[in-house]
């Protein structure tokens, strides 16, 4: 030790800082250092260390004397030393307060972080005449720090590896802020400040009907949202993304959205791969299921056939003979039109597939089965890119019926609506679901798209078994549709949108009675003549 | 063979018919004995193995499908007995890659229903020269 004289004690050590003092007042100043929470160094103006407290030596295990001049070093991080000795003499140097940061021992071998602050106390000339230096236990908020970079890495690293952004969205002042991997997903420069803007000028223009949606419903203040939308970057390419957002409030009461943006490119791509083939695969089965269809029809008609060929052509032969069998002739006739009769009960099986007494019948809500049917089909719509809304009437009377029917029913409309806009781009794929009270006791069901139309003269055609407009369609279905709710006591009609907001596309609707009605109908004849159609019921 | 001498082989010809349709059943012996055959019926393909007329018939009218043994099947049974029988298939669906497979078996005709009288004359014709 350089300074032998001053190693023995504190009290020297403050004595000769403040060897002018009275020997009461030195007393009361180590009292005082003594008795803080923290621990407490002393230094004198050259840097020279004279004094720890009671507080700082019950930390370190060191008694005063082992850690004056250099004997503190033993305490200290081998890592952080020579960068806090370094630290210090420019502290020093500088005359100003300073900090410094370093891993201390613990009486017990553990090293905690230490914040030391350092300050200069002046005499009345200004000149230095002590340090005091106060240091804090800053481990718990080290690793605090450190745990937060790690999993801030752990984040970013989980970011890139499932192609998944994260996002904020303040509603009100369009504060969006977003993560590193938000930034490589739509290619943009990193720090850029995000606006809707910014943001439009990357969503592909045909689903930027999807995306004014979305702020819509933002606005409306919706509690989550989601959609899958596409991205046209700059060399053309597209990109398919999910997006989930969950409103919550920030710490100042605003609506903000949180959430996630997955790049589903992948997916997306071997997704559409796998639909072509599955379409592929149902319009073969499509094609196949109407040949087994014809084949048996076919066959149950020609047997009948076969016999009124057979009968008329003996008759015939009968009847030229010399002498004429009239007997017999008038025997072949009376089998003829037999068959006949057999011919004409094979068609009517046909058309009561889907009669009346077929019908398991049952009261249901029309709406809850409407959204039943929307919930089946989202995904295909999501992928047609529709957007679809739903208008149900809170008031709606329940009707009475099979259920899986009138769902087949509103499963095809929503479906003809979805195929009819497959090729609109220059508006959005809008297909509404109503349902309202209709006049007589009736409840009423109406799907509006926005596609092609129809022309007015095809309008009843529409309804003609194998009349169809699609290339892979078959034509029942609307045909079917129409015999199912005729069925239900109903009416199924088109109509072509008018007027300034729907000039688009047309809406089919249908209306059956509501409960009360049809129970009271079900007593009426089985196959009473529609006489709107003058079709069978 | 003279016309005449055909003509009478043709009327002491016995026609045998198996079809599971009763119309059939009914409409066709008329029709065959207006042209000068005997006829007999049959509702099943076992029912015919089983009969005496097995031997003394110079043409079967056959109906392709049947419930129990089909048409073909008795046709390849007729053949495994080495009864040669003269077959005029008749069938409901028109497929052709059946009949075609049914006249390279060794079938003299194949009709589709409803087929005419004429057509059915012709067929028997056929028939009874390859017999």
């Amino acid at each position: 030790m350089p300074r032998t004289a001053l190693i023995t004690g504190a009290s020297r050590g403050i004595g000769r800082a403040v060897a002018k003092r009275p020997a009461a007042d030195r007393l009361w100043l180590r009292r005082v250092v003594n008795a803080l929470p923290g621990p407490v160094w002393t230094a004198l103006p050259d840097g020279y260390i004279d004094f720890f407290n009671r507080r700082w030596c019950e930390y370190t295990g060191l008694f005063v004397d082992q850690a004056c001049g250099r004997g503190w070093h033993t305490i200290i991080h081998p890592e952080d030393l020579p960068k806090l000795v370094a630290r210090w003499r420019s502290i020093v140097a500088s005359g100003e307060p300073g900090d410094m940061e370093a891993r201390l021992r613990r009486f017990d071998g553990e090293y905690r972080w230490f914040l030391i602050s350092a300050n200069p106390m002046r005499d009345h000339a200004g000149q230095i005449v002590k340090w005091y230096a106060v240091s804090t236990d800053i481990d718990d908020r080290e690793r605090a720090e450190e745990k937060l970079r790690r999993s801030e890495a752990f984040l970013a690293e989980a970011q890139i590896l499932s192609r998944v952004g994260s996002f904020s969205w303040l509603v009100e002042t369009d504060e969006i802020r977003w993560s590193e991997q938000l930034y490589r997903i739509f290619e943009f420069e990193l720090g850029l400040p995000v606006t809707l803007d910014l943001i439009g000028s990357r969503v592909h223009p045909e689903d930027l009907p999807l995306m004014s949606d979305m702020i819509e419903k933002a606005h409306r203040g919706v509690s989550d949202f989601a959609c899958e939308h596409r991205l046209l970057m700059p060399d053309h390419s597209v990109k398919y993304l999910h997006l989930i957002a969950r409103g919550s409030r920030d710490n100042q009461g605003r609506k903000e959205y949180i959430g996630a943006i997955q790049d589903v490119t992948q997916r997306r791509l071997s997704e559409e791969a796998l639909g072509r083939a599955r379409s592929e695969l149902a319009k073969v089965a499509r094609v196949t299921s109407l040949g087994v269809l014809t084949a048996s029809i076919a066959h149950e008609v020609n047997q009948p056939l076969s016999g009124i060929v057979t009968n008329a052509s003996t008759c015939l032969r009968m009847l030229s003979a010399d002498p004429p069998n009239v007997d017999g002739a008038r025997e072949t006739a009376r089998r003829t039109i037999r068959d006949g009769n057999r011919a004409s009960d094979v068609i009517t099986r046909l058309r009561t597939l889907y009669s009346k007494k077929d019908l398991v019948s049952e009261s249901m809500d029309l709406n809850e089965a409407a959204r039943e049917v929307t919930s089946l089909s989202l995904g295909d719509l999501q992928r047609n890119r529709v957007i679809l809304r739903h208008e149900l009437a809170e008031d709606l009377p329940p009707v009475s019926g099979d259920r899986v029917q009138l769902q087949q029913v509103i499963l095809n409309l929503v479906r003809n609506a979805s195929d009819a806009m497959s090729a609109v781009d220059d508006r959005p794929r809008e297909l509404l679901i109503r349902t309202e009270r209709d006049e007589g006791d009736r409840v009423r069901l109406s799907v509006k798209d926005a596609g092609a139309g129809f022309k007015p003269e095809a309008t009843e055609r529409l309804f003609e078994a194998f009349y169809t407009t699609k290339s892979d369609g078959m034509g029942i279905g609307l045909s079917i549709g129409r015999s199912i709710i005729e069925a239900h006591h109903g009416r199924l009609w088109a109509t072509a949108n008018h007027g300034p907001e729907g000039a688009f596309g047309a809406t089919f609707s249908f209306s059956i009675p509501s409960r009360r009605e049809s129970v009271a109908d079900v007593e009426a004849p089985a196959n009473q003549t529609d006489p709107a159609t003058g079709a069978a019921a | 063979m003279t016309s005449t001498q055909e003509r009478i082989a043709i009327h002491r010809s016995l026609v045998a018919v198996v079809d599971d349709d009763e119309s059939v059943r009914e409409s066709l012996p008329d029709l065959l004995k207006e042209f000068g055959f005997a006829t007999s019926t049959f509702s099943s393909a076992e029912v015919f193995l089983a009969s005496d007329c097995l031997h003394e018939t110079r043409c079967l009218i056959l109906d392709v499908g049947m419930p129990g043994m089909t048409g073909p099947e008795l046709q390849q049974e007729l053949i495994r007995r080495r009864q040669n029988i003269p077959i005029i298939f008749i069938t409901a669906d028109r497929d052709k890659t059946i009949c075609a497979r049914l006249l390279e078996q060794g079938a003299v005709g194949c009709l589709f229903k409803p087929f005419s009288d004429t057509a059915l004359l012709e067929a028997l014709n056929a028939a009874l020269r390859v017999s």
